[in-house]
């Protein structure tokens, strides 16, 4: 058999034992990819739900031109910065200071994980009860040690306590993969700077950090995504808010597609999501090619 | 051996018992966690007894939360995972074309009464069985407004109180001859951070959460002073002193401190559970919650101490929202035949009486309403207060009702937030209905 005939059989292998999971991807997202964008240009409700009418980009126009839509953008946008800035920056804090007793007794990461296996929808029904002002923890003791309790759920605080309530949950997740890059790091790197007479700070600033920075940052992009899209915990524990105060993008496309039955709209806007997904991937990964190649 | 024998036994009953429920061929979907479930699982329960197998139903339950958004999906997608569902007076449009219209037994006129067989109808068809009629109360702490009645210290705080606060004064009433002035000035006088001397922190809680169902709590106040959707034309109405009036009551207790802080996240869990703990004097919430908050094993700071009256009367009168809670047939059930057999079992008195026996609140006629007086005194009331003051709003039962109220819950809490103006919030509450509502 020559070189050639070879590789061109090795292909064949490689595409003969993808082919299956192509197939099951095509499938599962393939279509329903297919059918939101019948959708997103279709009038479209549950009454004909299984017989969309085709209407152009109407349901585009209507997205973008609704004030809710760029409300409930930035809302997302806040949330997900902030609370993955917060997770980020608490996770790396704890997986510095507590690598010396992880290291002696690794078991403790398993107590440490254990927020992040609660459903959110229960995370947000829990600290529903929690803060409650008459039946909660939280308020009682400091009704008890200050006279009074802040109004967590009112509109000028509902958006800091879901913050601090999804960082809660989540930071033991950056803890974990930042521990892993921290704990990754070769001693003999430590050591040689050390020796050099650098300090602890020195050694985290010039040393740790920049060797943890892909880690770091790769935490915080998985944590943004996923703050980005709640939905779970914000609803069940203050629903959209007064004047949809907490409405994310998931929830707005949950109140178009099932509260006022307008499918195509949720769809358009679900779509329009997407497209901007796609628009900042690539732009971080086109600035991260410029950096390489720099 | 004879071990095995009776191990092999003790199997076979267990089998024997699941298999009962496995051969339930109809499958209701009912209203989740609240006195509405308990009762249906006991009248599943006595029906099951004496039904054929291939008869038996077995219960499933969705969530509250998002409840008729899920049954929506399932019933646009021809779902046959249930063959009896949950219907509601203000759904009915919207779920009527997924489901068969029924003919429930003659009798059922006499266990019901036609307007609240009504509660169940659309386009001239019955589409359920009134299993549950929804009002509302407004609850308050009789031992409290005795004592207001009687102490004339706590009478003269509460006449400066309604004169600084209100701009009159006014003296304590029976909550059964309140009007909304009456209510604001004793949920103020209750008020801790106006009055030091109050028993309760607040004097009133008010469910405001961005919700549809706290728009029919809230509607009450609205109706009174002459509100409603549309007028016989249809033009919608929204955008009136009627509603701006009340409107802006909800929004002075608010700011005024009378209702509790977190209030704009409050929905009927969170208010029972701010009167329940004996720190709201009165409370306007759904008939449902009498059960819990007048048992002691569950709500001991308030149990016994409840009184219930209608909602004060405005300008107009006296009103109260309603709605009926019932069952009616799935579409595309592959077993309606049975179905129906339950269904017109439900009809009955018989049934109704476990039901109402068992929590639940049907509205029924006076004399089936007698026979349960000793256990269940609010459903006499219920019956009353049904054929007195309730009220449907021109356009309620249209097929976006729903989406009406969702606006409504939107605006309006936004102006009781402080997001929106209140000239904001009924300009673009009109202009939404209009959209909604138009024929």
């Amino acid at each position: 058999m020559t070189v050639s005939n070879f590789k061109r059989s090795l292909r064949r292998e490689g595409y003969a034992l993808i082919a299956p999971l192509t197939l099951f991807l095509l499938a599962l997202l393939g279509f329903p990819l297919v059918v939101d964008i019948v959708y997103s240009v279709s009038r479209v409700g549950f009454e004909n739900i299984r017989r969309p009418e085709l209407s152009g980009f109407g349901n585009y126009a209507k997205a973008i031109a609704d004030r809710e839509f760029w409300s409930a953008a930035w809302f997302s946008l806040r949330f997900g910065l902030l609370a993955s800035l917060l997770e980020v920056s608490l996770g790396l804090a704890l997986a510095i200071f507590l690598a010396p007793l992880l290291g002696k007794r690794s078991w403790l990461m398993a107590i440490l994980m254990l927020p992040m296996m609660v459903a959110p929808a229960l995370v947000g029904l829990m600290y529903r009860l929690i803060l409650h002002e008459f039946v909660g923890v939280a308020p009682y003791y400091l009704d008890l040690w200050f006279g009074d309790s802040p109004a967590f759920f009112s509109n000028d605080n509902a958006f800091k306590t879901l913050v601090v309530v999804e960082s809660l949950q989540w930071t033991p997740f950056a803890l974990l993969i930042l521990h892993s890059a921290y704990a990754a790091i070769s001693l003999d790197v430590r050591e040689a700077a050390a020796l050099d007479g650098a300090g602890a700070w020195r050694r985290l600033v010039y040393i740790d950090l920049p060797i943890m920075a892909p880690a770091i940052a790769v935490t915080f992009f998985i944590r943004f995504i996923d703050s980005f899209r709640v939905f779970d915990n914000v609803y069940t524990l203050v629903g959209a808010g007064a004047g949809g105060a907490t409405t994310s993008m998931s929830i707005y496309i949950y109140q178009a597609f099932f509260k006022a039955g307008d499918i195509g709209l949720a769809v358009a806007a679900s779509m329009l999501l997407l497209g901007g997904s796609f628009v900042i991937l690539f732009a971080v990964n086109w600035a991260g090619a410029r950096a390489a190649r720099a | 051996m004879g071990r095995i024998r009776h191990i092999l036994a003790g199997f076979a009953a267990l089998a024997t018992l699941g298999l009962s429920q496995a051969w339930a061929d109809v499958t209701v979907l009912g209203w989740p966690g609240g006195p509405e479930e308990a009762a249906l699982r006991k009248a599943a329960e006595a029906y099951n007894a004496k039904a054929a197998d291939a008869d038996k139903v077995k219960l499933i339950f969705f969530n509250r939360d998002g409840f008729f958004d899920k049954l929506a999906a399932d019933l646009a997608a021809g779902s046959k995972d249930f063959d009896v569902n949950l219907l509601a007076t203000y759904a009915i449009g919207r779920y009527a074309p997924f489901m068969d219209p029924i003919a429930l037994p003659a009798t059922a006129k006499d266990v019901f009464g036609e307007k609240v067989l009504a509660t169940m109808q659309y386009g001239g068809k019955q589409y359920g069985v009134p299993t549950d009629l929804s009002l509302h109360f407004m609850y308050y702490r009789k031992d409290l407004i005795d004592q207001l009645m009687a102490d004339p210290a706590w009478k003269k705080r509460y006449e400066e109180i309604s004169q600084k606060q209100m701009g009159k004064t006014l003296d304590p009433k029976s909550p059964d001859d309140w009007n909304w002035d009456d209510w604001m000035a004793t949920a103020l006088f209750f008020t801790k951070s106006i009055n030091p001397d109050s028993p309760t922190r607040y004097g009133t809680v008010l469910q405001m959460k961005n919700l549809l169902f706290n728009m029919m709590v809230w509607h009450s106040t609205a109706r009174s002073q002459g509100g409603d959707w549309m007028d016989a034309s249809g033009k919608i109405t929204v955008n009136s002193p009627a509603f701006r009036s009340a409107l802006e009551l909800y929004k002075k207790l608010y700011d005024a401190g009378a209702s509790p802080k977190d209030s704009t996240t409050y929905e009927y869990a969170e208010a029972n559970a701010a009167f329940g703990s004996g720190q709201a004097a009165t409370m306007l919430q759904w008939n449902a919650a009498f059960g819990d908050l007048d048992n002691k094993d569950k709500t001991p700071a308030v149990a016994g101490k409840i009184g219930t009256a209608p909602p004060p009367a405005g300008s107009a009168g006296r009103f109260t929202h309603i709605h009926g809670l019932g069952l009616g047939l799935n579409k595309a059930s592959e077993h309606k035949e049975s179905a129906l057999k339950f269904i017109d079992w439900l009809a009955g008195a018989d049934a109704m009486e476990i039901y109402a026996k068992a929590g639940g609140s049907p509205a029924l006629s006076d004399s089936l309403t007698a026979k349960m007086a000793a256990d269940r005194p609010d459903l006499v009331k219920l019956g009353q207060y049904a054929g007195q003051y309730g009220f449907v709003m021109n356009g309620g039962t249209a097929a976006k009702a729903l989406q009406v109220y969702e606006l409504q819950a939107k605006e309006f809490t936004a102006y009781w937030s402080g997001a929106k103006s209140i000239d904001d919030a009924l300009a673009e509450t009109d202009k939404g209905m209009a959209e909604l509502l138009k024929p």
